[in-house]
């Protein structure tokens, strides 16, 4: 079944992919017969002015440059370590648009007003999930129509924005569009669409992106990944606005030029994209309420709370992800960001946040850890190194290598090790005086070592203690009997492992080399995560900064207790106040 | 005057509905969105919007003849003081800041209410009517009070006696003193004497006029000067140096640091400490050259106890480059801000 799936998939996708060729060669399929709905005709803007180019070459060669290159190639200095690739200016392909598949991007040098002006918002808000970042405060609106009147003129070789005879702009109406209200029904009938119009084909069943993350290859030849639609905070259309339906309704209707997801205009209606959208938006991660998670405006990612904390529960910790206890218990977001500290350095992380849940009875503590990872990842045979080996042998992205030897031309073609997930928390962290911990990475030394918990794909669970960032880790004592893995599934993009390791007592563990976990006190904890796809082993893998696993405590009694007293308190001051008044007023009056 | 006044007051009225609109979501609360860089300025603005708006609420309300009592004005403004602090100001102030602030608001409001006897009395009036209880609405209020302010006073209690977490606030150096020397690459360089061997004018001569006359444009963007394209092949010297560093500050140091150098990489959003903003004039513009020479070698991992060193994932990047490369990359991100580094004399 499965296969059979991939299959098709890979036959659509590459289907996709010719058409979008076939349109990108300025060959526009859509205007044959007639607009498709939503759409109306639009005009060229007219040239930039010179002075206006010349501006906005100064503004490309002090900012620009480094990565989209002399010639706007995208072959700048910081091209080879980044994936995705900076923009190819070049062919004049453009993702984010309001306009038909294959036709050049809104521009206009003289309007920068929001929906009709598409590079300039790119530019503005940049692409979330990728390198380009938002130019809002850094450049003025001025400069920033300045540098794409030069982008658009000097570096887009192959076509011309004002050529009446090869281009012409269909333009999406999306102010005039209302987007349908987000029912129930709506949204049922776009979960529907999107298995009729085959979108689960690339973007997958649950919409994780996973659908067929091996065998999409963009205009350039590299590989590229559908979106995660559960991320919407990473859709490179979204316009620092992710739970905004309007940008998957616009990003649906006119496809992203260069890439094999297609635009759907002509065989949706719209209606029907109204519905695809608000499911496609539904998706999105959301609070247990129901609402959108709040954003961060300075990282355009979920605000982040350093606390994980754990519920207490009576007898046996539950192993069933719908349990009422593991429904109950908070969900936080953990970032995750490449090793970037030390060789080999990890600069494109496939894993860039993971899920945590916990909970704990008078024993044991569990982890309960879920991640999107497009791809299943299970070494095969026997991996070439000890588990406990920190240095090994992997190759880290050098700086220069040309467009074939880049981190974008290798995706896909690694060798593939184990995904794992890794827990590591510092050992005797009451004896260190707060701030102090042992370091991020593996633990400071002998004296500040770390305790860390891993597991990997082909099913281990083992306990390390860590002593530094480049010494291999120790073996410990009885820990790896006493750990028990409850769950460990991959289903459709998306990983479930629950661990459950003891909270820790003298008698049975090594207090020199155990994390001691305790009610109501704040335990150091740092996650890290591979992506067996992206070759990641030993210390290429993504990190997080440092969080806190909480204990919460039972509820005092005193909490019940003393309110009353003071309510009682304040009912007696009452009656003192009045009463002070009352003979006051007599008094005054007799 | 009235003309003025009602202006004031419709940007009072307009300012409020506003506030309240995005802090209760009733319009997204990105309506009028806060842009990195002018943070302080906007507030400010905001501020001075909202003074003007009451004035002119309070001046068009006195004029109808529905004054709003002294009582009210002074309550309503410190409500709208919390509000404004704990919804709008953004990065968000922690609460002690907050209770700081409250406390100030209120002593204010209340040496306003009490600037005069015949004020304070207009102020304590409504109090007065309420315990007295001399109508029947006064004697429902009453009641009511009575009734509620126990209650909130417990369910505060209860509040604050449930156990919580919430992340322990802790205080790092981001400047931590420098030591005398550091050793690199098995070369030792003396922070007091060391200097960049690449700021050199064309003739190869350590020039630091030449340098500073070459460095990107203060103000909005930080362009380069017209004339000074490190991308020109026929440079020499300084803006050579500074093109060279550039390429190894976007092979290397852009992912967390940011393309605009202002601590927004890639991976940024996932660390805490946040990487250094340098655009920021507290952080390279007050510093010697050899000062980051010293944060660059060594790294997160090489600071002292106060800069948590466990903590940052700087990189020691005398494992990853040669002392040249990190020469050249301090000088690019001098260039690329548009500051001089500090010198010793």
């Amino acid at each position: 079944m499965m296969d059979s799936m991939t299959q098709k998939a890979g036959i659509i996708a590459a289907a996709a992919f010719g058409v979008v060729l076939v349109s990108s060669a300025g060959y526009s399929p859509v205007l044959a017969q007639g607009l498709p709905e939503g759409f109306k005709k639009g005009d060229l803007a007219p040239e930039p002015s010179a002075e206006m180019i010349e501006a906005g070459k100064r503004v490309y060669f002090t900012k620009c440059v480094w990565c989209h290159g002399v010639d706007g190639a995208g072959d700048g200095p910081g091209a080879d370590r980044l994936w995705p690739r900076p923009r190819n200016f070049n062919q004049g392909t453009f993702k984010i648009r309001h306009t038909a598949s294959g036709e050049l991007p809104l521009f206009d040098a003289k309007k920068p007003t929001p929906g009709q002006n598409d590079l300039f918002e790119t530019v503005t808000h940049g692409l979330p999930g990728s390198a380009m970042p938002p130019w809002e405060g850094i450049l003025s609106e001025e400069q920033r129509q300045q540098v794409l009147s030069f982008v658009t003129t000097q570096l887009v070789k192959d076509r011309k924005f004002t050529d009446k005879e090869s281009e012409s702009q269909t333009v999406l109406q999306l102010a005039d569009l209302k987007p349908k209200p987000a029912t129930d029904e709506s949204k049922k009938r776009g979960g529907e669409l999107i298995v009729e119009k085959k979108c689960v084909e690339c973007h997958g069943m649950e919409g994780r992106g996973d659908g067929n993350a091996f065998n999409l290859k963009d205009d350039w030849g590299f590989s590229i990944q559908p979106a995660n639609w559960h991320k919407c905070w990473n859709f490179r259309g979204s316009r620092q606005d992710p739970y905004n339906v309007s940008n998957i309704f616009r990003t649906f209707s006119t496809g992203v030029n260069g890439t094999p997801m297609p635009s759907f205009a002509d065989n949706t209606s719209v209606d029907e994209r109204w519905d695809i959208a608000n499911f496609v938006n539904s998706l999105c991660e959301r609070d247990t309420l129901g609402n959108p998670l709040p954003i961060d405006p300075l990282t355009d990612k979920p605000k982040i709370n350093f606390v994980i904390p754990s519920d207490m529960v009576e007898g046996e910790i539950p192993a069933d992800l719908e349990h009422e206890a593991w429904k109950k218990a908070p969900k936080r977001y953990v970032a995750m960001g490449g090793q970037i500290t030390h060789k080999p350095r990890n600069f494109v992380n496939r894993l860039d946040d993971i899920w945590v849940r916990s909970l704990y009875n008078d024993k044991h503590i569990v982890y309960l850890i879920e991640w999107d990872d497009r791809t299943k990842s299970v070494a095969e045979g026997k991996l070439p190194w000890a588990p406990t080996q920190v240095n090994i042998d992997i190759k880290e992205q050098d700086p220069k290598t040309g467009e074939e030897g880049s981190i974008a031309a290798q995706q896909n073609n690694y060798a593939v090790y184990n995904d794992a997930i890794g827990i590591e928390t510092a050992v005797k962290w009451k004896e260190l005086p707060a701030p102090i911990k042992p370091r991020y990475l593996f633990g400071t030394n002998e004296q500040y070592p770390m305790d860390i918990v891993k597991w990997e794909a082909d099913g281990s669970l083992r306990a390390f203690k860590g002593t530094g960032w480049d010494k291999d880790f120790e073996e410990r004592d009885n820990y790896e009997e006493a750990m028990k893995l409850l769950k460990a599934e991959w289903k459709n993009g998306r990983w479930y492992v629950m661990i459950q390791r003891p909270v820790g007592n003298k008698k049975d563990q090594d207090y020199d080399e155990d994390t001691f976990f305790e009610v109501g006190q704040y335990i150091p904890t740092v996650f890290f995560a591979w992506d067996g796809h992206n070759g990641d082993a030993g210390r290429k893998m993504a990190v997080s900064a440092f969080y806190y696993t909480f204990m919460n405590p039972p509820v005092p009694q005193e909490t019940y207790i003393y309110p009353v007293v003071i309510a009682v308190g304040v009912v007696l001051l009452e009656g003192w106040v009045l009463t002070r008044r009352s003979n006051r007023k007599k008094g005054k009056t007799l | 005057m009235k003309a003025l006044m009602s202006l004031g007051a419709l940007i009072g009225v307009a300012g409020l509905l506003l506030l309240g609109g995005m802090t209760f979501d009733v319009v997204p609360s990105n309506t009028v969105r806060l842009v990195e860089g002018y943070m302080p300025i906007q507030l400010l603005l905001e501020v001075a919007c909202f003074v003007i708006g009451f004035t002119g609420l309070s001046y068009m309300a006195s004029a109808m003849g529905m004054a709003l009592p002294r009582f009210w004005q002074g309550i309503g403004f410190w409500i709208f003081l919390m509000v404004y602090l704990k919804y709008r100001v953004y990065p968000p102030i922690p609460f002690s800041v907050r209770a700081m602030y409250g406390t100030v608001g209120l002593v204010t409001v209340f040496m306003w209410v009490s600037a005069n006897e015949e004020d304070w009395n207009k102020f304590k009036q409504p109090i007065m009517n309420v315990l007295d209880a001399q109508t029947g609405m006064n004697r429902l209020l009453r009641y009511v009070y009575l009734v509620l302010i126990p209650i909130l006073v417990g369910g505060f209690s209860f509040n604050a006696m449930m156990p919580k977490s919430e992340e322990p606030i802790e205080l790092r150096t981001v400047h931590p003193a420098p030591p005398a020397s550091t050793k690199v690459h098995g070369k030792t360089y003396t922070l007091q004497t060391s200097q960049n061997p690449y700021r050199v004018n064309p003739e190869g001569k350590y020039d630091q006029e030449f340098s500073n006359a070459n460095i990107v444009e203060q103000g909005m963007g930080r362009l380069m000067k017209p004339n000074a394209n490190p991308w020109d092949e026929k440079n020499q010297g300084y803006l050579k140096y500074v093109r060279e560093g550039g390429e190894i500050f976007f092979q290397n140091c852009h992912f967390c640091h940011g393309d605009n150098l202002n601590g927004r990489g890639l991976h940024a959003f996932a660390f805490n400490p946040i990487p250094a903003n340098f655009t920021d004039p507290g952080t390279i513009a007050q510093l010697q050259e050899t000062f980051i020479f010293w944060r660059v070698s060594k790294g997160g991992i090489g600071l002292p106890n106060e800069g948590f060193p466990w903590a940052s994932v700087m990189p020691p990047w005398e494992q990853h480059l040669t002392v040249d490369e990190i020469w050249k990359v301090v000088l690019f991100e001098y260039w690329h801000t548009g500051y001089y580094p500090r010198t010793w004399d």
